[in-house]
């Protein structure tokens, strides 16, 4: 028998704030995490904008940790940290043993990769710092977090670019609805705005153009005068738990997790396939027994690259029907940016804020409608007093991965 | 009191969280709490603060003055040929 499993804890790393209720407020107010590059190496390069996170390490793991830990582990665990202390799990040894990790991320710890390099390469440096191995590994988040809370069921990290965190939470669910866990921690995190990582991009030739007017605008997803996505960095995490755990205990829900869709295009690995697309979002509703006019947002995957708008678009076209143009559809990416491994985490929590605040956050930027995207994308300004109690949240990735999440409000609002 | 041992309480102040008036000589790593890689790790800083190389094998300290001691030698070793 299928168990339900309910999201208990939220936490947030991100370019629009460190902790969910500024996250929150941030981002319903349109305000964007967009800005020019702080970094020194800027000026070497054509695109110098980015969505940063404002993080002081300290203000989260000791000293040792963070010498011994890539930023993109740092803010795994610091977004583990405020999930843990949101949900509160209290598992005894025998729990921790049904309790899991799965982290998504793109790159692992692309910080340490550069300077390893520059040692090496810039600096002829004959040795590299000892604990390298263990700060590039893909799965040290993951590991980490598994330590930090004595977590000692799977732990797991998945890789599948821009929708490895949507993965990871996908099959955290499902590992908790299937009985073989009771507690998951999933989430993701990235931290890849390096010289060489924001180069890699450039050459790639899908990042937005600076705004001549302000830098903080220059992300601007369904708009015809988009110019491309603006990388960011970040991390997720949410607590899963089985239902009827969580009830006894007397958690605070804040939303049923019912669906999820986990699709390949099996097309191209940049170019994105509607099909992939529209599948992965009927598979998810089909799994929650949904139809799709139970949606009341959808959180767009939305990157402002013209390949994903326009075919996004048309894949919720299919899906949906006419019933499209009725669902509020929003890109968070005009303001947190496109945090890759990140995002899907990122974005599930922005699907649950839209449930909790019964509120949606906008699409910013969205001054010139692009006719081709002729949804309703909530440009510019959030809507208050909207009744959400279901939510979509899309992720799609380079290498033709679909991953599509739906929660639901516990308590519905009539 | 030794130029080695406070240049190594300064390293250990800036990596460790440790209260620096714990580092007392006789002052195991144990104690401290620093495992196998935390001391792989600091072996790092050590080469880099002391412009010394110190071989596979040869860094066996239980104390902070075995470290004192290990360090002073590989710098009286070690600068002989420079």
């Amino acid at each position: 028998m299928k168990r339900r499993v309910a999201v208990t804890g939220l936490g947030i790393i991100s370019p629009c704030g460190n902790n969910i209720d500024e996250f929150s407020a941030n981002l319903m107010a349109g305000k964007s995490g967009v800005r020019r590059i702080s970094s020194a190496y800027s000026s070497l390069l054509s695109v110098k904008i980015a969505a940063e996170v404002d993080f002081n390490p300290f203000n989260y793991v000791t000293k040792r940790q963070v010498s011994s830990m890539d930023r993109v582990n740092q803010f795994a665990l610091a977004a583990a940290s405020q999930a843990w202390k949101d949900s509160e799990p209290s598992l005894d040894a025998k729990e921790r043993e049904r309790a899991g990790v799965y982290i998504g991320s793109g790159m692992g710890g692309g910080n340490t990769i550069e300077d390893l390099y520059d040692q090496l390469f810039k600096h002829n440096a004959d040795r590299v710092k000892p604990l390298t191995v263990l700060m590039v590994m893909n799965n040290a988040s993951a590991s980490h977090i598994s330590i930090e809370y004595g977590l000692s069921g799977p732990c797991l990290t998945l890789s599948t670019a821009c929708a490895s965190s949507a993965n990871a939470i996908g099959e955290a669910f499902r590992q908790v609805r299937d009985g073989y866990v009771d507690v998951m921690l999933a989430g993701g995190a990235e931290a890849f705005l390096t010289y060489g990582g924001l180069r890699c991009w450039e050459s790639l030739r899908v990042l937005a153009v600076e705004d001549p007017d302000d830098p903080s605008k220059s992300c601007k997803p369904f708009s015809k005068n988009r110019s491309g996505l603006v990388l960011g960095e970040g991390a997720a995490v949410v607590v899963l738990e089985e239902m009827e755990r969580a009830v006894n205990r007397g958690a605070l829900i804040h939303a049923e997790i019912v669906g999820y869709g986990s699709t390949s295009d099996a097309f191209h690995t940049t170019k994105p396939s509607f099909e992939g697309q529209a599948r992965a979002m009927s598979e998810a509703l089909k799994g929650a027994g949904l139809l799709p006019e139970d949606i009341d947002y959808i959180n767009a995957h939305g990157t402002a690259t013209r390949w994903n708008d326009l075919l996004e678009t048309r894949a919720m076209r299919k899906v949906f029907d006419d019933y499209v143009y009725k669902v509020p559809v929003s890109s968070t990416k005009s303001m947190h940016g496109h945090t890759m491994g990140a995002s899907g985490a990122i974005e599930f929590i922005v699907s649950l804020l839209a449930i909790k605040n019964q509120a949606v956050p906008p699409t910013i930027n969205l001054d010139q409608p692009d006719p081709e995207c002729d949804l309703d994308y909530v440009p510019n300004i959030g809507r208050k007093g909207v009744k959400v109690n279901t939510v979509m949240s899309n992720s799609f990735a380079f290498g033709g991965t679909n991953a599509v999440l739906i929660a639901r409000k516990i308590k519905e609002v009539a | 009191m030794s130029i080695t041992l406070e240049r190594l309480k300064q390293l250990f102040a800036a990596k460790f969280d440790f209260n620096i008036e714990e580092l007392k000589p006789a002052t195991t790593l144990e104690y401290l709490g620093l495992d196998s890689l935390d001391i792989i790790e600091f072996m790092f800083d050590i080469e880099n603060e002391f412009k010394i190389k110190i071989p596979d094998q040869e860094f066996r300290v239980r104390t902070i003055q075995d470290m004192v001691d290990a360090v002073d030698r590989f710098i009286s070793e070690q600068s002989i040929g420079s």
